[in-house]
């Protein structure tokens, strides 16, 4: 394990390949990067998929239509996820497993990533976008929403980063 | 400058979506480079491990933020209206960051992450992006109750006129540039922060360390560089104009935007104000397109408001503004000046530039204008005084109904330009906005005249303009001699010509033309059938005090120079009508460099359209004319250019086709055969044939 971690690029050269498909972003599409959006699309699929009627009456998704998927931010988050499984099989970084401290149990990693999920997945969808979309793209364009917004997760972070470390306890 | 997907409206199309895929194809490559395949990794930014995530994402959004930055600066693209720029909503944002910082550390990845990180076998990113599928379905079943925390504490910032969207260093109070620096700087040291701290906590083997490294030091001064160099770049776009209103705005599309800096610009060079003193000679001498906005409460204006002023309540405005969009100002006024500033701001970003504030509101128009001369503490030159007293007299309502008769629009029955009969004349000799103009020589005028009449020769608005003589002078040139004759551009203007010489009147027409006066016309039958009909005349002269004659500064579209002919000629797209006599067309008479005439062209003597009657001269009937124009041009659409040798002839023509027959092209080249024959490369043909 560390030594694969040893061969992560340099943290700030990638950043800078990061900001400059950030650039491209806007050059090109006129909008930040995003993963959230393309997440609540597939949200809005599945639950279409499971009751159609009260989906498309709802408020929030009904606005995107009988097709939700048919929208940039979900194709660029299937290129995350290949761009992704590309680098990570070229680089050998492929491993099946639950990542976890190891004296923190399965159960306890795997409720933690959940309720995670949920919290995340619920303040993109109030924040208008998660750390790609909202901090990071807003903040190159220095918007101040997503100065605050990028505040707020670290505070957030620092605060219950304490109570929930015992899933990385070795 | 660049066209986003976003800016042409076309982020749905199928282009758009396989760039965004490219895109993440990228995005993840660099996710998984950093590392960010690993929860663990992530989660170390909060226990101080590992700073990967603060590093990588301060990288990126420097090199992002300076990036666009400098695109900005060189023009290559507009970020108010090719990029989507979100919200703030500070309530909103602050419980969203909140929650997804407790979301985050605790679930060790973020959506972008998870996708890395299922692309990696994570199963904890599976189970995490589960989550946040449930979580994002959680927010629309949520969305009927929270509705009103979504969009909590919308920013007041207004940026590019869209409201609600704030810059970062606007909130602070801050130049782009210079926060620009200065968030290079922090994010800098942070960089050396997250190095000492990770080589004092983190176990070695877990990091690279670059503290003191020769790669930190010189990305350091690389970043703080650039970020320096922004000062010298330009901060705004180089050729940033201000959007102008759509035609058909409806009022649901959002307003166009107006920037920033040219609205300041405007307040800075007062081009915001209208003096009161400015004010009160406007409505004095009833000087149209100019409405007067009273905005307090209706039952303050009903006690005392400037004469002619209308009562818009402030919400009404962007209405009102919208409905008199023609007007060439809009004042407004209150009894202060901070209500309609702010009002005739916020119209100006939508657009609406024609919205003027009055210099310290009713308060400084009724102690400027208004306050008697008696009660004046400085003393008074002789003609201020006099002004004053024309003032009260007007705005107190003295001798209100005589000049409210004066000050109303005169209508005219049909269509202007056109021929004016005598018998219309005679009845509205008397109308304040009838202005008669004498193209006679002076001689004859000081004889006689209608009474009225302004004697001016078609002469006075000719001259050498870029080395051709004899040319209708530019508009502002124009507008200035009209001013000074005392003429407003609501006036009705009749010209008068003697004998045969309606080419006199035409080509005076030519100068109304140019400034796109349409209410002009030509006295039927001239000052000749005027006479034969026994009507008054005088020999006095009418005292005109002079006016601002507003001018159009763009080119007019119908005169043609040689090269537009030449070109017209050489694509066969338009009819071009020599309207000098046979002889100097066939080139047996010349008084010019050459004789001729230029190849294709058709001859058609503006003498013909006359007849003589009598007592008088004047255009033959319209079917006559109608029949003749018929045989040399096909329909009413055909371009036709109409040249003779100083454009004087032809400006006869030239009314005959546009304005008696309807036709719809018809061009100018008044420089004509003046200049056509000394251009030794323009083609000439002599004889009968075209």
């Amino acid at each position: 394990m560390d030594e694969e971690n040893s061969r992560y690029s340099n943290p700030y050269l990638t950043g800078v390949m990061l900001g400059l498909v950030l650039l491209a972003s806007f050059l090109l599409l006129g909008a930040g990067l995003g993963a959230s959006g393309g997440l609540a699309r597939l949200a809005a699929y599945i639950e279409g998929l499971l009751v159609p009627s009260h989906t498309h009456a709802s408020e929030y998704f009904g606005a995107w239509g009988n097709n939700p998927l048919n929208y940039y931010l979900v194709y660029m988050l299937i290129g995350i996820f290949l761009g992704g499984l590309f680098s990570a099989v070229s680089n050998k970084r492929v491993s099946f497993g639950l990542e976890r401290g190891k004296s923190a149990s399965i159960g306890i990693r795997t409720a933690f990533a959940l309720a995670g999920g949920v919290l995340v997945g619920f303040a993109s969808r109030l924040a208008g976008g998660c750390t790609s979309g909202q901090a990071l793209s807003g903040g190159a364009l220095l918007l101040t929403g997503s100065f605050v917004f990028l505040i707020c997760i670290f505070a957030g972070g620092y605060a219950a980063a304490f109570w929930v470390g015992r899933q990385w306890n070795d | 400058m660049i066209k986003t997907f976003y800016g042409l409206g076309v982020l749905d199309s199928s282009a758009a979506c396989f760039t965004a895929f490219i895109i993440g194809l990228f995005f993840g490559l660099a996710l998984e480079r950093a590392g960010f395949g690993s929860s663990k990794r992530l989660a170390g930014i909060f226990y101080f491990n590992d700073m990967a995530v603060l590093k990588v994402m301060f990288s990126a959004l420097l090199t992002a933020m300076l990036g666009l930055s400098i695109c900005i600066s060189l023009g290559w693209i507009d970020l108010s209206d090719q990029v989507y720029l979100m919200k703030t909503y500070f309530g909103a944002y602050i419980v969203a960051g909140l929650l997804f910082g407790v979301g985050f550390v605790m679930g060790g990845w973020c959506p972008g992450t998870a996708a890395v990180g299922m692309a990696s076998g994570k199963i904890d990113a599976a189970v995490f992006f589960g989550g946040a599928i449930a979580g994002s379905i959680l927010f629309n079943e949520l969305y009927p109750i929270i509705k009103p925390l979504y969009t909590w504490g919308e920013s007041h910032q207004n940026s590019f006129g869209l409201p609600g969207v704030a810059f970062f260093h606007t909130t602070l109070g801050l130049s782009k540039t210079g926060f620009a620096f200065l968030f290079t700087a922090i994010a800098v040291c942070c960089f050396w922060a997250v190095e000492a701290l990770e080589k004092k906590y983190a176990p070695a083997s877990t990091t690279d360390r670059y503290l003191n490294s020769p790669f930190l030091k010189s990305f350091s001064l690389a970043l703080i560089v650039i970020a320096g160099s922004l000062f010298l770049l330009p901060s705004q776009p180089p050729a940033k104009t201000a959007r102008t209103k759509p035609a058909a705005a409806s009022p649901v599309s959002p307003a166009p935007a107006v920037s920033e800096k040219i609205l300041l610009e405007h307040v800075a060079s007062a081009q915001d104000h209208v003096e009161p003193e400015e004010l009160a000679d406007y409505l004095m001498n009833g000087i149209p397109g100019i409405l007067v906005v009273d905005v307090r409460p209706s039952q303050e204006y009903r006690q005392f408001h400037i004469r002619g002023a209308l009562n818009v309540q402030l919400p009404d405005l962007p209405v009102f503004a919208e409905q008199s969009e023609s007007a060439q100002k809009i004042v407004l006024y209150s009894n202060g000046m901070t209500h309609p500033a702010q009002a005739r701001d916020a119209l100006f970003r939508m657009g609406y530039t024609n919205v003027f504030i009055l210099t310290d509101g009713l308060t400084g128009f009724a102690d400027r204008c208004l306050k008697p001369v008696s009660l004046r503490t400085e003393p008074l030159p002789v003609y201020s005084a006099n002004q004053i007293n024309r003032w009260r007299a007007y705005f107190y309502g003295r001798n209100a109904s005589r000049e409210a008769a004066a000050k109303q629009t005169i209508a005219y029955q049909g269509t202007l330009p056109s021929l004016i009969n005598t018998e219309w004349l005679s009845e509205n000799l008397q109308h304040r906005q009838v202005k008669i103009i004498d193209c006679r020589d002076q001689p004859e005028y000081n004889r006689n005249h209608i009474p009225g009449a302004m004697a001016v020769s078609p002469e006075n608005f000719r001259g050498v303009v870029e080395g051709i003589p004899s040319m209708l002078l530019p508009a502002t040139f124009l507008a200035e001699k009209l001013s000074l004759m005392g003429i407003l551009s609501s006036d009705i203007i009749v010209l008068v010509y003697g004998g045969d010489r309606i080419r006199d009147a035409t080509l005076i027409g030519m100068v109304f033309e140019r400034l796109g006066h349409q209410r002009y016309g030509i006295l039927e039958g001239g000052f000749d059938k005027w006479i034969s009909e026994k009507r008054s005349t005088n020999t006095e002269l009418r005292k005109m005090a002079a006016t601002t004659y507003q001018s159009a500064s763009a080119r007019d579209p119908f005169t043609l120079s040689a090269d537009e002919v030449f070109s017209y000629l050489q694509n066969k797209s338009a009819v071009i009508l020599d309207v000098r006599p046979v002889d100097y067309y066939t080139g047996k008479k010349s008084d010019e460099a050459r004789g001729g005439h230029i190849p294709g062209a058709l001859n058609r003597p503006f003498t013909e359209d006359i007849m003589k009657s009598e007592a008088y001269s004047a255009l033959k009937p319209v079917a006559e004319l109608e029949a003749a124009y018929a045989s040399l041009l096909l329909s009413k659409e055909t371009p036709v250019i109409v040249h003779c040798r100083t454009g004087h002839q032809a400006s006869q023509t030239y009314f005959v086709l546009k304005h008696i027959l309807k036709y719809k092209q018809v061009f100018w080249y008044d420089a004509g055969w003046t200049e056509w024959s000394t251009r030794k490369e323009l083609p000439v043909t002599v004889g009968t044939e075209p």
